[in-house]
C-alpha cells in the first residue's frame, strides 16, 4: 500500500509514460517534413489500426474450450450483417451488443 | 447591433447542434465506458485506494488498458522504473495513432494538446472515421468528441470505486459495445477508402499476433507487424513501377534508333495525339461559330 505522496508521484509517471507515447509523432515531426513512405502509410493506417482493433477484442476468446469463441464470432457476424444491410451506425451497435449480453449471460451456448 | 446579435444568437445555436451531433457520435463509446471504466474503479477500491485516486488517474492518465495495468502493478508493489516501462511498452500503439493524424491535427489550434493527450483506442477510432459536418470548425467537433469519451470514462471509474461494492448490477458483455463499435467503424472505412491492402493485412498480422503473443501484448506486436507489411508492400509496389518505368523508356528508345535508320520521320503515337486534339478544337470551334452570329445579331 503507497502513501499519498507516493501513489500521487505513480500515478504522474504513469501519466507521462502514456502521454510521451501518444505525442511522440507529432514531437518528431512538428517541424521536419515526414518521409514520403509516411504520406502511404498515413491513409492505410486507419483502416487497419480499426480491423486490428476488432481482433484486439478477441484476445481473452478461449478458441480450444466451449463455446470456443461462438458468442463473440456470432455477435460480430450479425453486427456486420446488420451494418451492412441497414447501414445504421446505433442499430448495429446496440442490437449486437444487447445479443451478446442476453448470450453471456443466460450462457445460450451451454449446450456445446 | 440586433444583426450582430442575430448572428451570435445563430453561432450558439449551431454550436448546439455540434454538441448534439458530437454526443450522438460518442454514446456507444458512454456505453462502453461506464462498464469499463466501473470495473477499473471497483478493481482500485478491492486493492483498498480512495476513490479520488480513480479520478485522479482517470482524469490524467486516461489509458484504459493502462490503467488497468497499474492496478495490477500496484498489488504487486511495482517500483517506478517498472511503472514508467510497462505503461512506455503497453501504450506504445498510440504512437503508430499519432502517425496518421498528422495532416488532421495540423490546424486545429489551440486544442491540440489536449486532443494529442486524449488518444484513446476509441477516440482515435471516432476521429478516423467521422466525417465532420460541412462548415463547421474542425476542431470544435473533435474537441467535443474527446472530451465527451473523456468525460465518460472518468465518471464510470469514479461510479465503479464509490459504488463498485454496493452495486449488484450484471453489466456482463456489456463492453462488448466497443467491439461492436469497432465492426461497424471498419466497415464505414471500407465504404470509404478504395485501398483494400489494409484490411488484409490486418487479418493476417492480427491472426498471427493471436496465436503467437499473449493478450496484453498482441495489440502493439499486431500494430507493428501490420505497419511493416503496408511499408514492404509499398516498396515493392514502387520497385515493379520503376521496373515499367524504365522498360518503356527503352522500348521508345528502340523505336526512335529504328527510325533514324530508316531516314524517314516517325509517325508515332505522340503526333496522332496532337492531330486529333486539333481536329477536335476545330469542331468546337465551329459549333460556337453560330451562337456567336446569334449574339451580334442581338445587340
Amino acid at each position: 500500500m503507497l502513501d499519498t505522496l507516493q501513489m500521487l508521484v505513480t500515478i504522474a509517471v504513469i501519466a507521462l509514460a502514456t502521454f510521451t507515447t501518444r505525442a511522440l509523432p507529432f514531437l518528431f515531426f512538428g517541424s521536419r517534413e515526414p518521409p514520403a513512405v509516411l504520406a502511404v502509410i498515413e491513409k492505410n493506417l486507419p483502416p487497419m489500426i480499426l480491423l486490428l482493433l476488432v481482433i484486439y477484442c478477441l484476445k481473452d476468446v478461449q478458441w480450444l474450450t466451449a463455446p470456443y469463441g461462438i458468442p463473440e464470432l456470432f455477435t460480430i457476424g450479425v453486427v456486420a450483417g446488420l451494418h451492412l444491410w441497414k447501414r445504421n451506425a446505433m442499430l448495429s451497435i446496440f442490437t449486437g451488443t444487447a445479443l451478446y449480453m442476453v448470450l453471456v449471460q443466460f450462457n445460450i451456448f451451454s449446450f456445446l | 447591433m440586433v444583426r450582430y446579435r442575430e448572428y451570435k444568437r445563430g453561432a450558439c445555436e449551431r454550436n448546439k447542434d455540434l454538441f448534439i451531433t458530437a454526443f450522438k457520435t460518442t454514446i456507444p463509446v458512454l456505453l462502453g465506458y461506464i462498464p469499463l471504466g466501473m470495473a477499473f474503479g471497483f478493481l482500485l477500491d478491492g486493492a483498498g485506494y480512495h476513490w479520488i485516486y480513480a479520478f485522479i488517474m482517470s482524469l490524467f492518465v486516461y489509458a484504459g488498458s493502462g490503467q488497468f495495468l497499474a492496478v495490477a502493478l500496484l498489488s504487486a508493489g511495482a517500483g517506478l522504473t517498472e511503472f514508467a516501462i510497462a505503461t512506455l511498452l503497453l501504450n506504445f500503439r498510440h504512437a503508430f495513432y499519432g502517425l496518421s493524424l498528422l495532416e488532421k491535427f495540423s490546424g486545429v489550434g489551440k486544442v491540440k494538446p489536449y486532443l494529442i493527450f486524449a488518444l484513446t483506442d476509441e477516440t482515435y477510432a471516432l476521429l478516423t472515421t467521422t466525417n465532420v459536418p460541412q462548415g463547421i470548425s474542425k476542431s470544435r467537433f473533435y474537441f467535443y468528441i474527446a472530451a465527451l469519451d473523456h468525460l465518460y470514462w472518468i465518471a464510470g471509474s469514479v461510479l465503479g470505486a464509490a459504488l463498485g461494492s454496493v452495486l449488484d448490477l450484471n453489466l456482463e458483455g456489456m463492453s462488448f459495445v466497443l467491439a461492436a463499435l469497432f465492426v461497424v467503424l471498419t466497415i464505414e472505412q471500407y465504404f470509404s477508402s478504395e485501398a483494400r491492402f489494409p484490411f488484409i493485412a490486418a487479418i493476417g498480422a492480427g491472426a498471427l499476433s493471436l496465436i503467437l503473443f499473449s493478450p496484453d501484448n498482441m495489440l502493439l506486436a499486431s500494430i507493428v507487424l501490420g505497419t511493416l507489411i503496408l511499408i514492404v508492400r509499398e516498396k515493392s509496389m514502387q520497385r515493379t513501377q520503376r521496373e515499367q518505368k524504365i522498360q518503356e523508356t527503352r522500348k521508345t528508345q528502340e523505336m526512335k534508333e529504328k527510325y533514324k535508320g530508316n531516314g524517314e520521320k516517325p509517325e508515332n503515337e505522340e503526333n496522332i495525339g496532337i492531330f486529333q486534339v486539333k481536329k477536335e478544337i476545330r469542331s468546337i470551334n465551329t459549333s460556337i461559330q453560330p451562337v456567336e452570329d446569334k449574339i451580334k445579331e442581338e445587340n
